[in-house]
């Protein structure tokens, strides 16, 4: 499982990403993570603002933090669980 | 005097600018002013005010929608960039994402209280109008000379159809309230009216140190008017403490509270309550003991704060007041440590930087005197609000209010790093455009303003 966040490294995507892997963890879930800083690759995909979660290529949340637990959720659902 | 005398001298002004900011300034408008910036950023959903920014709307609308976008939905530029970048893609016009952009740090709440506490309400006053009017000028200039531009790419848009800019989210009431209650905090602790700072009643803490050790702090941190450095009191002191506990008790309470709310969370925001009541008091060391005035101000802030807490714990949701904490101490952790740091240089600075040098160069409301500080403010980073210590070293030092405004207007829009991102979004001839027409207004209102406030 590929988990994207997109931002420019601010506070905010710090968290997320801090958040996502214990998501990940709590779903017993390996994923790599990548973080894209890129404005240029960050505008690529269909995002209003940072810090945004990609999951599998697919946007899951943006401009926002989400709660673990729905990260979870997203994991799991992504996993197929 | 020897080396070291002369180091120590240093050290002692650096020293004693940062005791003095942080017991003033900080607590009565950064405190406060860093809750609002934290509510903006938790509560109000962007979607509200970018959905008129879309290249269909009327230029009566996007406009001033951009204006309160910028003021309301961004604080740093690590929002700033993300959000431009995100609206163009989004299909907003170059005009009003432009103003947005140029808005957005002008209108910081953080820096307008800092500069108007600081500098002066009329310097704060005049940065914000100014950005107002400038943002929306390079904004229907840059538009209309890359209109060509704007036109092929709505074309090519047309596919996207605005889908972003046609969402609907509102504000709901208690959010309102509480921001008012915010707001009202705010002004209830810097605005210098009479009925506010006057004391209705007074009473004596008898004590024999409170006189000794105000002696003792002017010994160490020596007021020195003609530098505008104030010194510290025996209050200051006081406030100091409260706010080193704040920082302990909100390090372990706030850096999570976004997903978990401890015994910590409580005892920071018992703190914070305590040490904005305590800041309202008027309190004077002298012989007999400390002489206690109860201000109006006091009282107000009694009263405000307490609707505060009923508001959040009554009305308010969970999730809500997570997250404005959250918000809130980010934008703490964010800013304060480099505003320290720059306040404590800028008191060196303000040593070691000979008053002839900016006198010759700024000390006159002269095209030039107002060009050189704008040039500087692009080239030289320094981070948000630590502008304001800087300025405040070049007003003393014998700046003249027409160029000082012109730093104060250039500084947060413009760095290397903004000018590079920007160029990836709007490409370079643009951003170049765009760059040179942030330095001309800012050259020509410091010179405006220069002419009036002489």
């Amino acid at each position: 499982m590929e988990i994207k966040i997109l931002g420019m490294g601010c506070p905010k995507c710090q968290r997320l990403e801090e958040l996502a892997r214990e998501a990940a963890t709590e779903a017993g879930v390996t994923a790599t993570f990548t973080k894209v800083k890129d404005v240029g690759a960050i505008m690529a995909y269909d995002v209003m603002s940072t810090p945004a979660l990609v999951i599998d290529e697919q946007v899951k949340s943006s401009g926002r933090i989400p709660h673990k637990g729905e990260i979870v959720e997203w994991i799991r659902a992504a996993q197929g669980t | 005097m020897n080396i070291l005398e002369y180091l120590l001298g240093l050290l002692q002004t650096g020293t004693g600018n940062l005791a003095a900011y942080l017991a003033a300034h900080v607590l009565l408008c950064l405190l406060p002013a860093f809750f609002i910036a934290g509510a903006l950023a938790a509560l109000v959903p962007q979607e509200a005010i970018t959905r008129y920014l879309g290249r269909r709307a009327s230029r009566w609308v996007s406009y001033p929608a951009a204006l309160l976008a910028g003021s309301v939905l961004a604080v740093c530029s690590c929002t700033i960039l993300p959000l431009f970048a995100g609206i163009r893609k989004k299909g907003a016009g170059l005009g009003p994402a432009l103003t947005f952009m140029f808005f957005a740090p002008a209108s910081n709440i953080l820096a307008i209280m800092l500069t108007g506490v600081q500098i002066g309400m009329d310097i704060a006053l005049a940065r914000i109008l100014l950005c107002m009017v400038f943002g929306v000028a390079i904004g229907l200039i840059m538009s209309w000379l890359f209109r060509k531009d704007e036109d092929a790419e709505e074309e090519a848009q047309k596919a996207n159809s605005g889908q972003a800019f046609a969402q609907r989210a509102g504000v709901p009431r208690r959010i309102w309230v509480f921001f008012a209650l915010l707001v009202a905090v705010l002004i209830a602790g810097t605005l210098q009216v009479g009925p506010l700072k006057n004391s209705y009643a007074t009473f004596t803490l008898p004590a024999a140190w409170p006189g000794a050790f105000q002696a003792w702090l002017d010994g160490v941190v020596p007021p020195n008017p003609a530098l505008g450095i104030e010194g510290v009191s025996v209050h200051g002191v006081f406030l100091i403490g409260l706010l080193a506990l704040i920082g302990v008790t909100a390090w372990r309470g706030l850096n999570k509270v976004d997903e978990d709310v401890n015994g910590w969370t409580y005892a920071a925001l018992g703190i914070i309550t305590l040490t904005l009541v305590v800041a309202a008091f008027k309190v004077t060391a002298g012989p007999q003991g400390f002489a206690v005035g109860i201000t109006g101000k006091l009282v107000a802030e009694i009263v405000l704060l307490g609707a505060l807490w009923v508001l959040a714990v009554k009305v308010m949701e969970r999730d809500e007041l997570q997250e404005w904490l959250w918000e809130m101490w980010r934008f703490v952790k964010q800013i304060m440590p480099l505003l320290v740091t720059g306040v404590f240089f800028a008191g060196i600075g303000r040593a070691l930087l000979p008053a002839a040098w900016v006198q010759a160069i700024s000390g006159r409301n002269t095209l030039l005197g107002n060009l050189a500080p704008v040039i500087f403010a692009i080239f030289i980073y320094f981070p948000t609000l630590v502008e304001v210590p800087v300025a405040q070293t070049f007003l003393s030092l014998g700046m003249h209010r027409g160029p000082l405004l012109a730093y104060l207007l250039a500084d947060p829009e413009l760095s290397l790093q903004s000018i590079l991102v920007t160029s990836k979004i709007i490409g370079k001839k643009k951003t170049a455009v765009y760059v040179i027409l942030v330095g001309i207004f800012s050259t020509v209102a410091g010179l405006i303003f220069g002419q009036f406030a002489g």
